[in-house]
């Protein structure tokens, strides 16, 4: 027995040897190092010096940082709202069964299959001001992405139209898990359309509006492809998000302390939002979002 | 639902249908119109006509610019990845389904703990990393953190193996076969779909990594697709029948993919939570 025990232990470990050595060096280990980092100064190349808490002062009271956060803040509650809300109204139509409805779940899925920097490069030109698509149908040039007040929006609307699909397929299977019994039971009294998806609907479908929400909020935070490529952070540090701001300030300005510091903070404001999930997830066990 | 009803739904419904498709479509055919397009007609006519003749002269100019070579290091990094993220995480999973040994609880939290870590903080410390073991710029460097299977992936296998009826394992194993022949022949065909969906998120996301590619590589020799598309739009900022072309190149494998299992990433999608 005492055997057996042993060579299922070694066996158990034996399995787990190739992904623990992944989690612990790809995962874990640099956790560690990235907190280290935020007492060092590196420039990517010469020697690492500590520094003790001076990146983290030099962050914390940086205005580019704060900007850089705000606009975050900004792009997030753009993006989150309105890919929910127009994936909700696809996912209203899809739900009739129409044919061809499966067709057209597929379709809008599309932008979210393909590379986002690929998808940024191509809204990049569609949005040139001389040349572009958007330029050309118009007959007249529209700086989209250097005029101040646009840009924001404008790299809003480009996530807005990758994701909406993807948002559309979780409003799709929270919808069509609605037992058909309730809406029939609603229509023997009389409920119009709009009353059955306003009190039945819409309130069952409280688990997926959260789970659309919050993981809309993790990854918008993390978007960096589409700033890169779309408007490098620009004009004037519009579109500066916070994933960008943290590229720059390690292999643009090459303050990589900085940069580890910044990176921390993002850390435990998405580990916050995904307590806030678990603690909300928690109450509601019965949601399953196959 | 009485027909008068579904017509006048339909009435209402196509239409909002089409827009969304539209939408959704006219960006990508835009960009292969122009891709088609010779960068002499792009230039004196307008922009958007009709290509006259359609040319290949942007893709060829693609090959010059090294694209071969990056569609080979992508499709041989995604493959390494898949290859090793599939087979590291099913045995993992094994482990954690179907064996009995200390510390394997505390262990799963641990994997579960690390699903909080995001990208956009470990590149800097990996690169760090990296840099310190003599790997930046090496093939290894691509492949290695992402190819010894992923938390999730891990925790979506093990929810599924442990729905495989014990019978089917104890009948192989009287059989006198051992714990690699019982994942290859008994738990692996039983557990065909969430494999599928796996390999879909595996070869999608790595296709399409941008950031890490871009941070730990330099200079053309493990350029993948996104890092060369990116290049090529900074370096060739006016000439975009070529820069279209190149990001039709970046899609288009993908896109095949799509048409051929789309069923299948749509339902992977809802599944997982892709990405």
């Amino acid at each position: 027995m005492a055997a057996n025990r042993i060579r299922s232990t070694a066996l158990g470990y034996a399995l787990l040897a190739p992904s623990l050595f992944g989690v612990v060096t790809f995962l874990l280990l640099p956790m560690l190092v990235v907190f280290w980092l935020s007492l060092h100064r590196w420039d990517l190349l010469g020697p690492i010096r500590y520094v003790g808490l001076d990146n983290w002062q030099s962050v914390l009271t940086d205005r580019s940082f704060a900007t850089s956060l705000l606009v975050t803040l900004a792009f997030i509650a753009i993006v989150v709202p309105v890919q929910t809300v127009l994936g909700l109204i696809a996912a209203a139509m899809l739900a009739r069964g129409l044919p061809g409805s499966g067709f057209f779940r597929t379709l809008y899925v599309l932008p979210w299959i393909c590379a986002p920097l690929a998808i940024a490069v191509l809204w990049k030109w569609i949005l040139a001001p001389t040349d572009g698509a958007v330029s050309t149908l118009l007959g007249h040039q529209i700086e989209w992405l250097t005029d101040p007040g646009l840009a924001l929006p404008v790299v809003s609307a480009v996530v807005v139209w990758t994701n909406v699909g993807y948002v559309t397929l979780f409003f799709l299977a929270g919808i069509l898990a609605i037992p058909e019994d309730i809406h029939n039971a609603a229509r023997t009294d009389g409920a119009t359309a709009w009353q059955r998806f306003r009190r039945i609907t819409l309130p069952m479908l409280r688990p997926t509006l959260f789970f659309v929400t919050v993981t809309g909020i993790i990854s918008a935070a993390q978007v960096f492809d589409t700033v890169y490529a779309l408007t490098g952070g620009g004009p004037q540090g519009r579109t500066d998000l916070v994933a960008h701001r943290i590229y720059a300030e390690a292999f643009g300005a090459a303050a990589v302390g900085r940069a580890a510091v910044m990176a921390l903070v993002l850390f435990a404001l998405l580990v916050g939002v995904t307590i806030v999930q678990h603690l909300y997830f928690r109450r509601r066990i019965s949601y399953d979002i196959t | 639902m009485t027909s008068p009803n579904r017509v006048l739904s339909g009435a209402i419904v196509y239409p909002g249908l089409a827009v969304g498709a539209l939408i959704t479509l006219a960006p990508f055919a835009l960009g292969l119109l122009t891709s088609f397009t010779t960068a002499r007609q792009f230039n004196t006519s307008a922009p958007l006509s009709w290509p006259k003749p359609p040319t290949l002269e942007n893709y060829t100019g693609l090959a010059s610019a090294g694209f071969g070579r990056a569609l080979l290091v992508t499709a041989l990094m995604t493959a390494v990845i898949l290859l090793g993220q599939m087979t590291f995480s099913v045995l993992a999973a094994y482990a954690f389904a179907r064996l009995q040994f200390p510390g394997r609880d505390v262990l799963f939290w641990v994997y579960i703990a690390t699903l909080m870590v995001p990208a956009t903080v470990t590149v800097v410390p990996l690169y760090l990393m990296m840099a310190e073991v003599g790997l930046r710029n090496t093939f290894w460097a691509l492949v290695l953190p992402f190819m010894f299977g992923s938390p999730y992936a891990i925790f979506l296998l093990r929810e599924y193996f442990r729905t495989i009826p014990a019978d089917l394992i104890n009948a192989a194993r009287v059989d006198g076969a051992n714990t690699l022949d019982v994942i290859v022949h008994v738990v692996l065909p039983a557990s065909r779909p969430i494999l599928v969906t796996l390999a879909l998120i595996t070869v999608v996301s790595q296709w399409n990594n941008f950031m890490w590619p871009l941070v730990i590589t330099s200079g053309s020799k493990w350029q993948v697709l996104t890092v060369a598309t990116a290049g090529l739009q900074s370096r060739y900022n006016a000439q975009w029948t070529l820069v279209m072309a190149a990001t039709t190149v970046a899609i288009v494998p993908l896109i095949v993919l799509f048409v051929a299992l789309g069923r299948h990433i749509v339902r992977s999608i809802v599944v997982t939570g892709l990405k």
